[in-house]
């Protein structure tokens, strides 16, 4: 069925490309008409070594698809809803799941404060809220440093509410901000190769905000974000049952400066993850581990349809051992966007991979991170289709 | 001053007339116009200000009524005049800024129209409304916004 709505979907998109703007349930124009934005993605990745992402990539896979459908509707004067259908298929995980990506009832009282409840995307960094949605940036994987797509499901969206507003601060620019409260539903979804059963998992609270300043200098904002949350998991290993607590925190300083064509992007970000165990010969305890993770970008829009791009992107998953493939993770990609019409984009993308942090052994017969191939290469092709 | 010398003066100011009239007449109009329904008391705004609203970072009019931008087609050459001038960005930014918004849940774009006229009927039909159109087109009793 989804992939049936996904071909449809890419194809209608395509159909009908001289009608750049989105489908609408009433008049163009009309203030209380429902609007409607959707996209289909497929994607394929092939390395040189080692299995990234999905299955077998070392053969390719085609094992990365997205589609999404979404619908938004004022209601009256501040007050409005919307809700987006997303299913995704990327390796393990997804499985063309259909579920609710966000759905939300907002209160935009004022610019300076608004109020919205739901599901909400996490504003973390500058571009966690866009990391399912090929259509809006240029490369097919953001950096992965920053914005791991296999950490999706926890990453991506928390239930709850959000303060957030917009404020004009005259010759000083004007502040963006956003503060949350939730929890975060995360399917009981165990990889394969895990030792462990999960009985039960869930997320008591999820919390943070972003502030970003858009500076004088026309096109460069600036501004951090913080994230707390906990995640707690009942586990089943060979019929003992096991509690795990993990609390994390975690931040970015965001930088991005957008001149002409040109846009740059740089972020810095640390992660402080412990976990709590109530059978450390089950789960293993472990005291605060910091991560280091950050990038720097540039891309170019060199013409309406062409858009290249580079980046560096960095990981270090304790910020304690950095020696070793398995403790690091250097990528160095390079990108190209283009966008055939309005309603139809193509991308193709490398990365030169030193490390192999990034990896999941899961994905590799369960082998150890340390004897996985240091350097290694992936090449992603993707194509998508949105209106 | 003698009778002939005054006509000759009166020819020669009906002249200067005619001429600085067909100079006027004949200077290209502008680019674009930003027009407002007649009934707006707003009267001139700055270029941010319409950057803002455009991008619908700003929703509200000085006086609390809500602001109703409208786009012209992404193809329209005013529309790219007046997307870099205003906005500062190409069209296609400006695209790249809404995916961003309408995918992650945000918001989503003012709403685009095929024609100069389209643009002035939406302003007329609707109070806050804001919109752009060719300095040639018809603008009927839409008023037209002084940018600072």
């Amino acid at each position: 069925m989804t992939r049936w709505l996904s071909w449809t979907l890419a194809v209608a998109s395509i159909l009908f490309e001289a009608r750049a703007h989105a489908a609408e349930l009433g008049h163009e124009g009309d203030l209380a008409s429902v609007e409607i934005h959707g996209f289909a993605s497929q994607g394929f990745i092939l390395t040189s070594s080692n299995n990234y992402l999905a299955d077998n990539t070392t053969h390719g896979s085609f094992q990365y698809s997205e589609i999404g459908l979404n619908f938004t509707k004022p209601l009256v004067d501040k007050l409005s809803l919307g809700l987006q259908l997303f299913a995704q298929d990327l390796g393990p995980t997804g499985n063309y799941d259909a579920k609710m990506d966000w759905f939300y009832l907002d209160y935009h009282w004022q610019d300076w404060l608004g109020f919205r409840a739901g599901r909400v995307k996490i504003p973390f960094g500058l571009y966690n809220e866009i990391n399912d949605v090929d259509s809006a940036r240029t490369a097919v994987l953001l950096p992965q440093s920053v914005y791991p797509v296999a950490n999706v499901n926890y990453l991506l969206a928390q239930t709850g509410a959000e303060l957030y507003g917009y404020l004009g601060l005259h010759a000083a620019g004007a502040l963006d901000y956003h503060a949350y409260a939730g929890t975060i539903l995360v399917d009981t979804l165990v990889p394969p190769g895990s030792p462990y059963q999960v009985v039960d998992l869930n997320v008591p609270y999820v919390t943070g905000g972003r502030l970003l300043w858009e500076t004088p200098l026309q096109g460069l904002r600036v501004g951090g974000s913080l994230q707390a949350l906990r995640i707690d998991a009942t586990l089943l290993d060979n019929a003992m049952l096991v509690s795990v607590r993990i609390p994390a925190i975690l931040w970015v300083a965001s930088a991005e400066y957008a001149v002409h064509n040109l846009v740059f992007s740089t972020e810095y970000s640390r992660w402080y993850v412990k976990s709590d165990s109530t059978n450390e010969a089950l789960f293993p305890a472990s005291p605060i581990v910091t991560s280091e993770r950050g990038y720097a970008m540039v891309t170019y829009r060199a013409a309406p349809w062409l858009q290249p791009g580079v980046y560096y992107s960095l990981l270090f998953p304790n910020i304690d051992d950095r020696s070793g493939r398995e403790n690091m993770q250097h990528d160095v990609a390079t990108t190209v966007r283009f966008d055939l019409n309005s309603n139809w984009l193509v991308k193709l993308e490398g990365h030169y991979m030193s490390g192999t942090a990034g990896l999941a052994s899961s994905l590799n017969d369960n082998a150890p991170l340390n004897a996985l191939e240091r350097n290694w290469g992936v090449f992603l092709v993707k194509t998508t289709a949105y209106f | 001053m003698h009778g002939p010398t005054a006509i000759r003066w009166l020819l020669g100011l009906t002249l200067v007339a005619i001429c600085a009239t067909v100079l006027a007449q004949s200077r290209p109009p502008p680019a674009y116009v930003v027009i407002v329904d007649p009934n707006n008391p707003v009267t001139s705004v700055e270029r941010k200000f319409l950057e803002e609203t455009f991008l619908k970072k700003i929703t509200r009019w000085p006086n609390d009524d809500a602001m109703h931008p409208a786009d012209l087609a992404p193809n329209s050459p005013v529309r790219r005049k007046f997307t870099e001038d205003v906005l500062n960005r190409s069209v296609e930014a400006v695209k790249g800024y809404w995916q961003q918004r309408i995918f992650s849940g945000r918001d989503v774009p003012p709403p685009e129209f095929g024609s100069d006229q389209e643009v002035v009927d939406y302003v007329l039909k609707h109070a806050g409304a804001v919109g752009y159109v060719s300095g040639a087109a018809e603008l009927g009793p839409a008023r037209v916004l002084t940018v600072r």
